[in-house]
């Protein structure tokens, strides 16, 4: 009897740790995907907008902000990084989506190395926001996970109430769908588009605050994180939304098992490995996904 | 199958740099200098594989360096395992690199597109983590050791001077390789597979193995300079061959320009040689890359060499003429 039920607790533990991280996730996989959806630009830098959002959280909070602060900061900062990039950079590539692709390598390496050179590689950790940790029958629960996963669905449901509900969100969906036939009705798709990378950045930005708050990070988390962020919005299917949510827990939670169960080493390679399975039994990804947007040429 | 002899033109420029290229050791450089040129020649080698790859037929991969790892990796477990030296080791390596890229080239050519960029990446990185926790057999993170001399006709190559040569006699062959490839009907077929891949599919041209085709032939290219560079530094890693590696190499190509003979060739020597010109720490030196990345891409699209070719054109024929070969980024294929 104490035989199960302390595997139940490492079972509900695992579930916590997995989800936590899957928001993280999450959050880079619905930028990539809104992203792509709309404009067909593979962004990879997508990563390092999201360590950029961790390492502002880690600015402001060393200079003594609160977090919540910092948070909002981070947000802002990142937000406006998007809008700058894409009305600088990506703007002249949308009708080429693969040389916004090579742009989007280039600025890895800028972004990885800015941060470096003026903040050094090192790890960079800030305290845990919320130190309570909450004893259920047994079950220790970090409130600060807690914290990530609740933020995290609420500001999903947000996003998908925007999309799904409002007379933007509707527009949207219809400019992803067909952009010249949106144009023709009057949809302000460029805009659109700007305002996408604008959302998609903010959402890094939030990640990256969050993902702070859980584990130290160096200006070169990016990189695994949006492999992730991309294996998860290819399993759901690019430019899906609803299976970018769904593809993200199931990764978290294979990820939370398999640290929790003594094959740590390979965690990384688990979002590849299914990733690669998916797309070969399933190119459009689980869900169903678009191939970008439709453009004339 | 004949060349015209318009097409050996193309071929000379090359050569002339090459052999100016052989001639650098008469002026006694420095042994930092011969490394870095060491290096920078090793991926030039890789760098004409991803030209095929990219500038002929249109497809970006973001794994190469994990082709060259499993060229490096198979030479040093060939040396430490059956005692088999360099010259074996090179076509033995050079068909690990090519199966490689079979089996990776299958299942993502399958998925097309958009998707195909992002699947090199996941392999390159499977490759990566897969090389880190292979145990013993692998060296784990510290990697393995490649202590074995490369002799020919009895000489120590091992001699940096001596390498350097070699190297440069590689990088001919590789050039020369590439160049044959683009002058021959096959290069045609995956120009056209580039240009317009629904078309060349009705044309009878068999578009998916014509690409995993052209994906084996780069990893042949990739094969050969892992071996070259497991030889050279003696010591080989997986962090050497994960994805930033692979970034890097992309860079390169495209700085220089794919579809060009000269381009990997300029692409390996600015990138290798810049911070030492402009007196860059590596950190410094990475963020001016990223710059000129994206400063090529959206100014020259052909690539530094494009841009200097048709920059000559205009000057001596008063306006550039139309090129045949204008845009850097393949045409997509709708779906």
């Amino acid at each position: 009897m104490q035989q199960v039920s302390i595997a139940v607790d490492i079972f509900i533990q695992q579930i916590l740790n997995g989800l936590s991280i899957a928001s993280v996730i999450t959050l880079i996989a619905i930028g990539v995907t809104l992203i792509f959806g709309l404009t067909g630009i593979i962004n990879f830098a997508h990563g390092e907008f999201l360590m950029i959002g961790g390492i502002v959280t880690w600015l402001a909070v060393s200079a003594g902000l609160g977090f919540a602060l910092a948070v909002v900061l981070a947000i802002l900062a990142v937000g406006l990084m998007g809008y700058v990039l894409e009305r600088g950079l990506f703007r002249f590539t949308l009708e080429r989506p693969t040389n916004g692709f090579i742009v989007s390598l280039g600025l890895i390496v800028v972004l990885q190395h800015v941060v470096v050179l003026f903040w050094n590689p090192n790890q960079k950790s800030i305290p845990r926001p919320l130190t309570t940790v909450w004893e259920v029958g047994g079950v220790r629960i970090a409130s600060v996970r807690v914290m990530v996963i609740l933020i995290t669905i609420a500001v999903v449901a947000l996003s998908f109430r925007m999309i799904t509900a409002s007379r933007y969100g509707r527009a949207l969906r219809a400019s992803v769908e067909d952009r010249d036939t949106a144009a023709l009705m009057g949809i302000p798709v460029r805009r659109y588009i700007t305002g996408v990378f604008v959302l998609g950045s903010a959402l890094a930005g939030l990640g990256g605050a969050l993902l702070i708050a859980l584990f130290p990070i160096t200006p070169f988390t990016g990189g695994t994180m949006v492999m992730k962020g991309f294996a998860v919005a290819l399993i759901g299917g690019l430019g899906n939304i609803y299976g970018a949510v769904a593809a993200g827990l199931i990764l978290g939670i294979v990820e939370g098992f398999s640290a929790g169960y003594g094959f740590s080493q390979w965690t990384d390679a688990y979002s590849f490995v299914l990733m690669i399975l998916v797309l070969i039994v399933r190119p459009h990804g689980l869900f169903g996904g678009t191939s970008g947007p439709r453009m004339a040429s | 199958m004949s060349i015209a002899p318009k097409a050996l033109r193309s071929l000379l420029p090359v050569l002339v740099i090459l052999a100016l290229i052989a001639l650098v050791p008469l002026a006694s450089p420095s042994n930092r200098f011969l490394s870095l040129a060491i290096s920078a020649g090793i991926n030039v080698i890789a760098l004409y594989g991803l030209s095929v790859l990219f500038g002929q037929t249109g497809i970006l991969s973001m794994g190469h360096a994990a082709l060259v790892g499993v060229g490096a990796y198979a030479s040093a477990i060939l040396a430490r395992d059956f005692g088999v030296g360099f010259w074996l080791a090179l076509p033995v390596a050079a068909i690990a690199s090519a199966v490689f890229a079979m089996i990776v080239g299958i299942p993502s050519l399958r998925v097309g597109g958009h998707h195909f960029v992002i699947m090199t990446f996941a392999f390159g990185q499977l490759v990566a983590i897969v090389l880190t926790n292979g145990g013993d057999y692998t060296g784990a993170a510290t990697g393995l050791d490649l202590t074995d001399h490369v002799t020919l006709f009895d000489a120590d190559m091992t001699d940096l001077t001596r390498y350097y040569l070699m190297v440069v006699a590689f990088v001919t062959a590789a050039a020369v390789a590439s160049w044959a490839i683009i002058h021959s009907s096959y290069g045609r077929t995956l120009r056209a597979i580039r240009e317009n891949e629904k078309l060349a599919a009705s044309l009878g041209i068999n578009v998916g193995r014509h690409k995993i085709g052209a994906f084996v032939v780069s990893g042949v290219f990739a094969g050969i300079s892992g071996v070259l560079l497991a030889y050279f530094l003696g010591h080989i890693s997986p962090s050497q061959f994960s994805s930033f590696p692979s970034i890097y190499l992309a860079l390169m190509v495209m700085i220089g320009g794919a579809r060009l003979i000269e381009g990997p060739l300029a692409g390996g020597i600015l990138v290798a040689f810049l911070p030492e010109v402009l007196n860059l720490d590596p950190v410094q030196s990475r963020i001016v890359y990223g710059v000129c990345l994206i400063a090529v891409i959206m100014l020259l699209p052909d690539g530094l060499i494009g841009g200097i070719v048709r920059a000559l054109r205009g000057l001596f024929a008063g306006k550039p003429k139309p090129e045949t070969e204008r845009e850097t980024a393949p045409s997509e294929a709708r779906q």
